[in-house]
């Protein structure tokens, strides 16, 4: 039985429509990576399943289901007085130094306030703050999306060693389609409409990718042995 | 029974203390204007607590209540930023206010004068504050989540609407219970400066909760002994002295 089934669901904010009839489902400890050009519904792909976006169709989560939201930015002011530590007990009372050490993070991190972090730290402490809460669905948007390569890298490690250790199923919203390969057992193209949905070597032809971001753009694919 | 003189200095202490904690949170998500916004829409209730002589305290609690639902009901309908619709809302209440309060009295309804409590009115004052500072801290973890992200609050199980609406009454609870002691026009600065300056030097939301009631507190008591020497109005004595320390904490930024 698959932890997330998604029936015919439609978003719109006003009159403009942001999702329209996508439906798919994901099994446990599986990853889905969310595709598509900038505008087209990811985001709120997401926070409708997290249930902040009013939508209409299904969207059914296994029972008992819970779930970790890992933003792509968080708003917070960096001269908000608020400590790592603090921040993570937010989210669990206890103590939160096994979560900050999953995501290689020393302990002396539980200090520092959360504006003096840099991005890709702060971006750790956001999937360390989402896996307290012991998700069984991990729900990422970007979580690249202000680091730099190297960064990137570990990044997605961490996520890929995190869904290992714990079976939890994946969504993940990404720009970059080699990561797509390399960690996705399924590719969800979206551009408001569903374009596609299957393993990402036999749905993402030349010709899908030129109908989701239009044109005729070349798109590379990177083997990696 | 407490004497008179030092009622005021606990009453205008304890007003303080919750303005500042209140304060604290608003300032996480820039509602630093909602305060004002909303000692406006108190104006009416107390125009007819004068005209109809009923206890002010209640007047501007039924309007605050009403007027807090309304913004929270608008906002979640339109989308609009709520300080667009607060800003609607409180140059409307001012406007009505203005109109039915009695020319005598406008001056004490927009400044406020903590001197002249009656014994009800401390103690509705006193309590009052206890009642928000408790709510406060019994709420302070999920209050500070859903201020800063109601995302997350929501993928941590919270309901990030109803926080907000709860919050939003706890303010105009605390509006209605500072009105008195530095009026409409200057409620604002009660629930703003004290955060604003503890913001500025803590280091942890613990510090800056409890440095911001700290600051409120030193700033009404300041405030009251200022206006007993030099026969000022309490109410813009305690904004002078609490917006110098303001304009000191910004040289010890972190």
């Amino acid at each position: 039985m698959p932890i997330l089934e998604i029936k015919n669901l439609n978003a719109r904010y006003g009159e403009q429509i942001v999702l329209e009839n996508i439906s798919f489902d994901l099994e446990k400890g599986d990853t889905l990576a969310v595709v598509g050009p900038n505008g087209s519904g990811k985001t709120t792909l997401l926070r409708a399943i997290l249930g902040a976006v009013r939508h209409t169709g299904e969207v059914n989560l296994s029972q008992g289901t819970r779930i970790g939201y890992v933003p792509q930015k968080i708003d917070l002011e960096r001269d908000l007085p608020i400590t790592v530590k603090e921040f993570l007990i937010l989210r669990g009372r206890a103590v939160p130094e096994g979560a900050l050490k999953a995501v290689d993070l020393a302990p002396s991190f539980l200090d520092k306030r959360i504006g003096e972090l840099s991005s890709g730290e702060l971006q750790r402490v956001l999937i360390a703050w989402a896996i307290i809460g012991h998700p069984d669905l991990l729900l990422c948007d970007e979580p690249t999306a202000s680091v730099d390569m190297a960064g990137q890298k570990t990044v997605y490690e961490l996520l890929h060693k995190l869904q290992d250790e714990h079976k939890l199923a994946l969504i993940l919203i990404s720009h970059d389609l080699t990561v797509v390969y390399r960690y996705a057992d399924k590719v969800l193209c979206l551009n408001r409409k569903q374009v596609c949905f299957g393993v990402p070597d036999e749905v993402l032809t030349p010709t899908e990718l030129a109908k989701l971001y239009g044109g005729d753009r070349k798109f590379y694919h990177h083997a990696h042995s | 029974m407490l004497i008179p003189e030092l009622q005021i200095f606990i009453a205008g202490s304890l007003i303080a203390a919750a303005g500042g904690m209140l304060g604290s949170f608003a300032l996480l998500r820039r509602m630093a204007l909602v305060g004002d916004a909303l000692s406006h829409v108190a104006l009416p209730g107390i125009a007819l607590g004068i005209l109809l002589n009923f206890n002010l305290f209640l007047g501007a609690g039924v309007f605050l209540v009403l007027g807090t639902l309304g913004i929270w009901a608008v906002e979640h309908k339109t989308k609009l930023p709520v300080d667009t619709l607060v800003g609607v809302f409180f140059t409307l209440a001012l406007a009505i206010g203005a109109l039915i309060t009695p020319e005598e009295e406008i001056l004490d309804a927009l400044f406020g004068d903590i001197t002249q409590i009656s014994q009800l009115d401390f103690w509705l004052a006193a309590i009052g504050s206890l009642v928000i500072m408790a709510l406060l801290l019994f709420f302070a973890r999920r209050f500070t989540l859903s201020l800063i992200s109601p995302d997350l609050a929501l993928s941590a199980g919270f309901r990030p609407h109803l926080l907000e609406l709860a919050f939003l009454l706890i303010f105009a609870l605390t509006v209605a219970v500072g009105i008195k002691f530095v009026g409409a026009l200057l409620m604002g600065s009660l629930i703003i400066i004290p955060a604003a300056t503890s913001r500025n030097i803590a280091r942890s939301m613990n510090q800056y909760i409890t440095l911001s009631a700290i600051l409120g507190i030193l700033g009404a008591i300041l405030g009251i002994l200022i206006s007993r020497f030099y026969g000022f109005s309490p109410g813009p004595a305690f904004v002078l002295f609490a917006g110098s320390l303001f304009f000191i904490s910004i040289f010890f930024r972190r």
